[in-house]
């Protein structure tokens, strides 16, 4: 029974490799994400190893304190660096967004901006000079070796530099080039500047002889949690102390936290693809299976149990899972190797290749995902097939069309009350809505699903008539009809992929269209944002003063400074601190009072947007607990004024920026008299403003193409991460047409024995594979429309949109492309269709 | 001159395989099939009965010799030739499977038609399907008719494009006697009253005894022909032949 059951697996060549193809692409995909993170992972903590491989305890200030963030004095530094068994001591004055210029006066770009005070070569080693000194006074600076290659400086030369505190850029003399250990130029990319110790000191932190912490190496023996209790004992109150292990840990965390959120979305779309695939898998097995059915009933006539004939498929569909899942891994650790090699020198990163890392965990899921597909997609035909009885099976009755009754009911018995429980999700609101509202569109999605076989007879009539011309395009009409089932779950594998796009598009049209709606409505003109190149904490972006030549300018009725910090929590949540002159901006954007005040706020007093201050139960008068960066304080809410999409989200005072890391505006909006020239006021604006790294200006139609711009490679983004799922699909169309083919040889030798050209088999195959591909791309777009309306109106109702436009000109392509996948994926059937032999075809078992 | 035949053959040749397992399946066969009329081919199993009907009709090809339906040379026409030849000039009867099972009845009589892009003659049309006798039936799939009415159905479509001959292979093969025979009397009243040409293969003598002439293949050659033939005369020379076969054995 196995013997026959293995000789039949070899028999079937193409029906093997099909179902193999299908595991490959599915668990492949997967396998490439997972093992591209677990390898950038490795390669990120090895970074932060290098930096602090001689560390053995850095001393930091505590984490959250009310009032100013407190410094280590150069005396209590020498007192630490006295503690029994400190070899080294490095005392830190750094900071972030020290933005060196090139030679044209444009900043250079790099991977994050670094700048140091340092007095001579680094006690723990990680930096020494490769040529020229260290700089000496408050006009020198050293580099590292990759900021002069970005910099196009050398040795001797004068480059500008930018530093938050200070607020313009400044001349510096390049006294020296600094390498990190190992010779290499930079650790990850970044720029690095130093300046002499005490100019930094005095530039970072406004005075002489203070450090924002220390780092220690240890001596021989002396272990790193030894030196950290020993060391912790002799702290000064507001610091604590970590080994170099933990500091190490947490950077890395940090980091991979950064590209947390992009593996979150790569994950989802392997999952899709996933998730694809098996509909792929499903449906090869199950024609394969149904194909064989009078195979199994011969074995069945020979006195075969049903046991024997499950087992034998079940056997087979063991074997293909493993060999597909095996090959699915090796081409997923290839491709992830690639992808992580790809990326990493696309990042311009120096950093040390780690290995590639294949996790327990991919090496799990790629074979429970492959197997336990494959063995499900093989039962359910299996067990169909052993209940045939045998002589049916083997006189080949034409089983006449299963009713699609039962189906039906338990698709609309889903969808309906799907639909039901979304639009509840939408319009009631309590905690949580938002997930009933998720929950009922699985619900409904599932049971259009099932609905799918049903509604395939009208769709694919009312298709067929646009694309089947002639009798062979009502021929392939005809046979994408014969098996409904068949059909509908070919075409779901495209639909998933299509759903997505057409939600995304529907969301970005809307979100576009509202945008421009509501920008329309404002005086503003001018906008001034600030760099990208470092989260916005207040050191990037430009001064509040640059605004005063601006609002000097002919014409400029008004110019108002936002502060923007992320690094910073609302009641717990992470919400960004926004801080301007509230009277102001009420002015300026037309904010409406939905309760207490809009006004010039002093400190301890903040306003929110109605939405906001609903969703956190927020009334006038409440007091919450704001921290930025390292301060907490308490802010009562004194007002509260209704969201548009251009504002929402709570608002601070002036006050609030001294809690800031620094003094720097991130954005800047302009108003102007009627008849004043924006072009020459944006050229005006943008001199004023060269100083100040990165910080751009515009008119507010730059900037709503630049946002529409952000949105089309959104959409784009998700289109190409959506791509594998596409041809996947795609990929099962042409599966599921060789198959029919196959099942249907000799009436391929019947028609062409009546007079079908072979270009009339290649063009009835080709219509019934743009039938499969449309249908499936219009449940797709059904479905993803509906989606995207229902997220669309629940923005409303958060008032981040006002309207909801559907983008026909998409969705049109999206149809488009469905043809043309669909003409794709017939090319293959459709060639072995048309070089069957007429005899051979015809004489067919 | 005297009328051209409706098919021909001139000493064609049909060789399978090479060296020890060559088989000749045709050595040298010249028929001609006249024109209404009704002719029966003939003989034991591996005579090459069945090779010489898909020779005539350009199922396959021959190694040497000439093949002509009416004024067309089969011999040598490429694939667009053979497509054309098919939808003009011949019509098929299969022992099995004859029907597009996703189309009706009358879709299906009328699809050599519609795949030629020619609209059927109205009244020729209702001619064959009055004859073909399926009355209310002709809205239903093959798969609700039973196999006489499938073959009589496949009956008609080789008729309603009006060929100048239909090929039928074996076309009782899978019927009980009384379908059998209905498909039989079918075929015989087309040529009779509307003088369509009709080359069938069948090992029945019955059936055969039903044509206007039989000829008899033995090992590649043609041995014998009858006349006006009855079931009992056929069956008389089919055991010659078969005599004949078992003197060369």
């Amino acid at each position: 029974m196995i013997k026959a059951s293995l000789r039949g697996l070899l028999h079937r060549k193409l029906r093997l490799t099909l179902a193999i193809v299908a595991i490959v692409l599915s668990v492949g995909f997967l396998s490439a994400i997972t093992v591209l993170n677990d390898t950038l992972n490795k390669r990120f903590s090895g970074l932060f190893q290098t930096l602090n491989e001689n560390v053995a305890v850095q001393v930091q200030a505590k984490e959250v304190s009310t009032g100013e963030t407190p410094r280590l004095t150069a005396a209590q530094l020498q007192q630490l660096s006295n503690v029994d068994g400190v070899n080294g001591t490095s005392g830190d004055v750094s900071d972030e967004a020290v933005v060196p210029f090139k030679k044209d006066g444009n900043e250079v770009t790099a991977q994050g901006f670094v700048g140091v005070g340092a007095s001579g070569d680094d006690p723990l080693g990680l930096i020494s000079l490769r040529e020229g000194t260290w700089p000496k006074t408050a006009s020198e600076v050293a580099l590292s070796a990759n900021t002069a290659k970005l910099a196009g400086v050398k040795r001797g030369e004068i480059i500008k530099v930018f530093v938050s505190q200070v607020g313009e850029p400044k001349p510096y003399t390049v006294s020296g080039i600094v390498e990190f250990s190992g010779g290499r130029d930079s650790l990850a990319g970044e720029s690095l500047v130093i300046f002499e110790l005490g100019h930094a000191q005095e530039m970072f932190y406004g005075q002489k002889d203070v450090f924002a912490g220390a780092s220690f190496s240890a001596d021989s023996g002396v272990s790193q949690e030894e030196l950290k209790k020993r060391i912790t004992a002799a702290l000064p109150s507001g610091f604590e102390a970590k080994t170099g292990d933990e500091v190490t840990e947490e950077q890395s965390n940090q980091l991979a936290g950064q590209f947390d959120f992009i593996k979150i979305i790569l994950n989802t779309f392997a999952y899709v693809a996933a998730f694809v695939g098996i509909f792929l898998i499903y449906n090869t097995f199950n024609i394969v299976v149904a194909q064989r059915s009078r195979e199994l009933a011969l074995l069945r006539a020979m006195g075969a149990s049903w046991g024997q004939v499950t087992g034998a498929v079940i056997l087979e569909a063991l074997i293909v899972g493993v060999v597909g899942s095996t090959l699915g891994l090796a081409a997923g650790i290839g491709a992830g190797m690639w992808g992580e090699s790809a990326l990493t020198g696309a990042l311009g990163a120096e950093i040390k290749s780690a290995g590639v890392v294949v996790s327990p965990a991919a090496i799990i899921t790629a074979y429970v995902i492959g197997i336990l597909v494959t063995l499900i997609a093989a039962f359910v035909p299996a067990i169909k097939a052993s209940l045939v009885p045998p002589l049916a099976a083997m006189r080949e009755i034409a089983r006449p069309d299963k009713s699609l009754k039962g189906l039906s009911i338990t698709g609309a018995a889903l969808a309906v009350p799907g639909v039901g429980i979304a639009l509840l999700g939408l319009y009631a609101s309590f905690t949580g809505s938002i997930f009933v509202m998720g929950f009922g569109l699985v619900l409904a999605l599932i049971g259009l699903m099932l609905l799918s076989p049903l509604l395939a007879r009208p769709v694919v009539r009312v298709v067929g008539m646009a694309v089947a011309w002639g009798q062979a395009g009502k021929l392939g009409v005809r046979n994408s009809l014969r098996n409904p089932r068949r059909t509908a779950v070919t075409a779901i594998a495209l639909m998933i992929g299509v759903t997505l796009i057409g939600a995304a598009a529907t969301v970005v049209s809307s979100f576009k269209h509202s945008l421009q709606a509501d920008i329309g409505k404002y005086d503003v003109a001018i906008m001034i944002v600030g760099p990208n190149y470092a989260p916005p904490n207040g050191k990037t972006g430009f001064e509040a003063s640059a605004l005063d030549k601006v609002e000097a300018l002919p014409g400029v009725t008004g110019a108002e400074p936002w502060w923007l910090t992320i690094e910073s929590s609302i009641a717990g949540q992470p919400i960004p601190v926004v801080a301007t002159d509230v009277a102001a901006a009420q002015k300026m954007w037309k904010l409406e009072t939905v309760g207490g005040a809009l006004r010039t706020l002093s400190a301890g007093e903040f306003v929110s947007d109605h939405n906001t201050a609903k969703s956190l139960n927020w009334k006038v008068g409440d007091s919450v607990k704001v921290r930025v960066g390292t301060t907490e304080r308490d802010y009562k809410l004194v007002g509260i004024y209704k969201a548009t999409p251009s504002v929402s989200g709570p608002v601070f005072g002036l006050p609030a920026v001294d809690d800031f890391e620094g003094k720097l505006a991130y954005q800047g909006f302009v108003t102007v008299a009627p008849g004043t020239d924006v072009a020459a006021t944006v050229a005006a604006t943008e001199k004023i403003m060269a100083g100040y790294p990165g910080v751009t200006v515009g008119d507010m139609s730059t900037f709503l193409k630049q946002f529409n711009q952000i949105f089309d490679f959104l959409l784009l983004a998700v289109t190409i991460l959506l791509g594998m799922a596409l041809l996947i699909a795609v990929l099962g169309i042409l599966n599921t047409l060789l198959l029919s083919i196959v099942e249907r040889t000799r009436e391929m030798g019947l028609v062409r024995a009546i007079g079908l050209s072979r270009g009339g088999v290649v063009r009835m195959i080709g219509v019934e594979s743009i039938l499969i591909s449309v249908f499936g791309a219009l449940l797709g777009l059904a479905a993803g429309v509906g989606i995207g309306v229902l997220l669309c109106q629940a923005l409303i109702e958060g008032d981040f949109l006002t309207e909801i436009v559907l983008p026909w000109g998409n969705l049109a392509a999206y149809v488009g492309a469905a043809m043309f996948f669909g003409i794709v994926a017939a090319i293959i059937p459709a060639w072995r269709a048309a070089k069957l032999d007429v005899l051979e075809a015809i004489a067919y078992e | 001159m005297a009328m051209q035949p409706a098919a021909r053959a001139v000493t064609v040749w049909k060789i399978y395989g090479s060296g020890e397992a060559q088989v000749q399946a045709l050595r040298g066969v010249s028929a001609d099939f006249e024109r209404g009329k009704y002719t029966a081919i003939m003989g034991p199993s591996g005579s090459g009965k069945s090779t010489l009907m898909h020779c005539l009709a350009g199922l396959d090809t021959v190694n040497a010799g000439e093949v002509f339906i009416g004024d067309t040379q089969v011999t040598g026409l490429g694939d667009a030739g053979l497509t054309k030849l098919r939808r003009d000039k011949v019509g098929f009867i299969f022992q099995q499977f004859n029907l597009l099972p996703t189309l009706t009845a009358e879709e299906n009589i009328k699809l050599p038609l519609a795949i030629a892009g020619r609209a059927p003659d109205k009244a020729w049309y209702d001619t064959v399907i009055q004859t073909v006798g399926l009355g209310d039936r002709l809205h239903h799939r093959p798969a609700e008719l039973s196999g006489g009415q499938q073959q009589r159905v496949a009956c008609a479509r080789a008729l309603v494009s009006r060929p100048e001959v239909i090929f039928a292979d074996e076309p009782t093969g899978n019927l009980d006697s009384k379908s059998g025979n209905d498909v039989l009397n079918f075929l015989r009243d087309s040529v009779r009253h509307h003088g369509q040409t009709i080359v069938m293969v069948t090992h029945d003598p019955n059936a055969a005894s039903y044509a206007d002439r039989v000829v008899f293949l033995a090992d590649g050659e043609i041995v014998d022909e009858l006349h006006s033939p009855t079931a009992d005369g056929v069956l008389d020379r089919m055991k010659k032949l078969d005599r004949r076969g078992d003197a060369d054995a």
